[in-house]
């Protein structure tokens, strides 16, 4: 048992224990199905966001097909940052192929990791595998002293194409992080690596830097459709602070959860500088339990350490001649202080002093990096994580300023040190700012009770009321407003700079239509804002605030708007005499928090998955009649009374015709769904076409004595929906239109 | 529900009123039929009309809106018309939306007859 144990959990090429492999569990899932797809040659790009780390994710994949010793033998080669010459490249991945298929064949990890010749390999061989692996060899021998280096490289890049018919498939999973290093006019490494991919009968993996990725199958004259693809982003929080939880327990780090989620913020999820800084801590027995000792580690290490080693390589890579890193780093960090984040092609030709050619090479690898953003003209510099931003001030001030090392330390140091608590508050105030945004996001024409945007009502009604008092009241509440559908929500900031006074995540601005109608009439503009205040607000700071969103609308031309204010314990009387005076809206943050969970509620409704029934119906034809039988089956499980049942049944018909009015629906068919909850059964009925006109101010519940004959007729059908059901709400669609109705299971009823 | 798919209504008279039965669904078909054997009725001199809907289970906008116009008609030629056997679910939907305003209900066919009987028919 002992020995089977260690076989689980031996590495091979992992450099962590597969449990300690922690935020990408989904994509190590993602990468191991798709190596199982046998009869599925389909590639599958991994795009991946700079610093996001991939190595482990592919090292984990190996691990896991090797120890499985199923049909698909794992390689892994990972193209070297150092070696940057297509040719030793590919003779590199040859050796490694032909190394790790014997190893897999023979059941040996050891082998992974030993130095031998191409003899060597041939000698180690399994010997049903001998004779290929042989020929392969005395074909390379061949091809190694012809002169021609593109012949050559296609050569080793398709040595899988020789694994004979009735082996094991290989899975190639092949990281490609550093390909623009391997830019040749006589050898498109990219292309030739593309071509020899498209061109293998199995599945394989190709990572890299998603611009780079992307841009390499568009020169290989390919198009992104050939292949599956999965992106790999920075860690998310929870899986960053996992991550450094973890690395710190194997590097013996003491750390606690403020240092923690100061790495985090601070480093942005990459696990690479999370990584780094723990080793870094691990090697020289550093603590890391206050902000001050992560700093000073942050400091040594972008000056002289991992971090500084990992942009000079870079830097290395963008441009080889240390004066021309000089003169770049000297661009990017000039540019920054001016407040100007542009750059035109021109300037950084002149001040590169450089052919346009090489000036294209510098920005496109820059751009492949994401250190600027470059569209062929302008260049964007505001680009890059933090670190990297700190190492190019530092070098401009080392190399071009030429200022005493202790001081640039120091002041670097400073400078992270007071950046540390901001960096968290910041981050504090983002999770605010982005359920306020995500709230937004779920505006989506619900009808919501319209005491949740009145704080001066709602604390007439509920202060101090338990929350099981305040779910109730809510719940039979019936003066309902209806959201509009938000089709877009930013930051106030990005609207106007004059709301960064605030705070960049204390106000969102969303665009949206009324009724789903995408109309000049029912477009919208809501402009939110939370108000810093530990009481209730104050009336000028609740002026303040309104001034200057209304500065926004008229500067930005909004037409039709919608202020609505949050403060933690709500509104003065003053402040709430002002928010109704310029007919804004006011919350408290109890407001915000039931209006929060009442929409995630109706997005996902319920636990567990309630039963639901679907019916397809013909128009016409007294087809209702179905529907009407099939929704009085389902009522009486839910124990409805027979009254109830009637008005239900009676509800559907209505509906039914009414979906039936659609006459230019294409497929004259109503589409009906029945979802069964505990307490309640909600019925929605659809159908494709144009809505009537006599439908469009039916949430306004506009039916009324002077509609023509015709109008009122269809106006009783509507009322009597709504009469008869508890909740009735009617949507416009993309293509058509959606009627959901609920009726309520009541003791009684 | 079968009967509803019958194209004839079916209908007698006493004395000057006409008696027509609505049908297990009345929509918008069931309600025309109902509207043309009404027309036919007054048209031969009846002066009251007793709907019943004593095999009436469902009904839907469209056929109360027909039923209004019978009204109508019925007004405009000075007869009354009372319904009769309509379950409470449906009494329900005829006083949502008014109809009950202009008709009398009975609880059957017998009581209809009686109630018209006592009643003076309306004059031009």
């Amino acid at each position: 048992m002992k020995r089977n144990r260690q076989e689980e959990t031996r590495r091979i090429l992992g450099q962590v224990k597969r449990e300690e492999f922690v935020g990408r569990t989904a994509e190590l899932e993602r990468v191991l199905a798709h190596a199982s797809r046998a009869d599925d040659t389909r590639g599958l790009l991994i795009l991946l966001a700079p610093l996001a780390g991939v190595s482990e994710l592919l090292r984990q994949t190996y691990d896991a097909l090797f120890k499985k010793q199923g049909a698909a033998v794992p390689i892994y080669f990972a193209l070297p940052a150092a070696e940057t010459t297509p040719v030793s490249a590919a003779i590199e991945f040859l050796n490694t192929f032909l190394l790790q298929y014997v190893a897999f064949r023979r059941n040996e990890p050891a082998l992974c990791s030993a130095s031998l010749t191409l003899n060597d390999i041939v000698d180690v061989a399994p010997s049903a595998d001998v004779e290929w692996i042989e020929k392969l060899v005395e074909s390379y021998n061949e091809h190694r002293f012809g002169s021609d280096d593109r012949d050559f490289v296609r050569f080793c890049l398709s040595a899988p194409h020789r694994v004979p018919a009735g082996n094991p498939k290989p899975f190639l999973m092949f990281e490609a992080v550093h390909l623009a290093a391997y830019g040749s006019a006589q050898v498109p490494f990219d292309r030739e690596l593309l071509r020899a991919l498209a061109s293998y009968q199995f599945p394989f993996a190709l990572a890299g830097l998603r611009r780079q990725i992307v841009y390499a199958v568009e020169c290989a004259g390919g198009t992104m459709d050939r292949f599956d693809s999965l992106h790999l982003e920075l860690l998310k929080d929870d899986d960053a602070r996992a991550l450094v939880s973890s690395t710190a327990r194997r590097h013996g780090v003491p750390i606690n959860q403020e240092t923690t989620d100061l790495l985090v913020q601070q480093f942005e999820g990459s696990p690479f500088f999370i990584t780094a800084m723990l080793q870094a801590a691990g090697e020289k027995c550093v603590s890391l339990e206050s902000y001050l000792s992560c700093e000073r580690l942050y400091v040594d290490e972008l000056l002289g350490g991992r971090l500084h080693r990992y942009f000079s390589a870079v830097m290395e890579r963008i441009a080889p001649q240390p004066e021309i890193r000089r003169a770049i780093v000297r661009l990017l960090c000039e540019a920054i202080p001016q407040g100007s984040r542009t750059i035109v092609f021109e300037t950084w030709r002149k001040r590169l002093g450089v052919s346009s050619e090489s000036v294209e090479d510098i920005l496109q690898k820059l751009h492949t990096e994401e250190l600027v953003n470059w569209d062929g003209e302008i260049v964007d510099t505001e680009r890059g994580p933090a670190p990297w931003r700190d190492y190019l001030r530092s070098r401009f001030r080392l190399d071009a300023l030429r200022e005493p090392r202790a001081l640039v330390v120091a002041e670097v140091m400073a400078s992270a040190l007071k950046r540390a608590p901001v960096t968290i508050t910041t981050h504090l105030r983002r999770l605010g700012h982005l359920r306020l945004r995500e709230v937004f996001e779920s505006f989506n024409s619900q009808l919501v009770p319209s005491v949740l945007f009145d704080y001066e009502h709602f604390s007439e009604i509920y202060r101090g009321a338990p929350p099981e008092e305040v779910a109730t009241g809510l719940a039979s509440d019936t003066t309902a407003l209806r959201l509009p559908q938000v089709f877009h929500a930013a930051s106030g900031v990005s609207f106007s700079t004059e709301l960064r006074q605030f705070g960049e995540e204390n106000s969102v601005i969303a665009h949206g239509f009324e009724g789903a109608t995408y109309s000049d009439q029912n477009e919208v503009v809501w402009l939110a804002a939370r108000v810093e205040s530990k009481l209730e607000a104050e009336v000028e700071l609740t002026e303040r605030w309104l001034d200057l969103l209304e500065d926004v609308t008229r500067k930005s031309g909004f037409m039709r708007t919608q202020f609505w204010l949050i403060s933690n314990e709500g509104f003065s009387p003053d402040a709430i005499a002002l928010l109704k005076d310029r007919g804004a809206f006011g919350s408290s943050q109890q407001q915000f928090e039931l209006l929060a969970e009442r929409l995630r509620r109706e997005a996902s409704p319920a636990a567990g998955t309630p039963d639901e029934v679907e019916l397809v119906l013909p128009m016409g034809s007294d087809y209702e009649l179905i529907a009407a039988n099939t929704v009085e089956q389902i009522a009486r499980r839910l124990n409805f009374r027979p009254e109830a049942i009637n008005q239900i049944k009676t509800a559907i018909v209505e509906a039914s015709i009414n979906a039936a009015e659609h006459s230019l629906s294409p497929d004259r068919k109503i589409y009906q769904r029945f979802r069964v909850e505990s307490d309640k059964l909600v019925i929605t009925v659809a159908s494709r076409g144009i809505v009537p006109s006599n439908l469009n101010g039916y949430n306004r519940q506009s039916t009324s004595d002077t509609d023509t004959a015709t109008d009122q007729r269809r106006g009783w059908g509507l009322k009597l929906i709504r009469t008869l059901m508890d909740e009735v709400e009617f949507e416009r669609v993309d293509e058509g239109t959606r009627l959901r109705m609920t009726k309520f299971v009541r003791n009684g009823s | 529900m079968g009967e509803s798919i019958k194209s004839h209504v079916r209908a007698h008279t006493v004395g000057t009123t006409a008696v027509v039965y609505a049908a297990d669904y009345l929509n918008k078909l069931t309600g025309e039929r109902i509207e043309r054997e009404c027309r036919k009725q007054l048209d031969s001199g009846c002066r009251a009309l007793v709907i019943d809907f004593s095999d009436t289970e469902l009904v839907n906008s469209i056929g109360i809106s027909i039923l209004l116009g019978i009204i109508d008609i019925a007004e405009k030629s000075g007869a009354v018309v009372v319904f009769s056997d309509v379950n409470n679910e449906t009494v329900q939907l005829f006083e949502m939306l008014g109809l009950t305003r202009h008709v009398s209900l009975a609880r059957n066919e017998q009581e209809a007859i009686s109630h018209l009987s006592t009643q003076p028919a309306l004059g031009h």
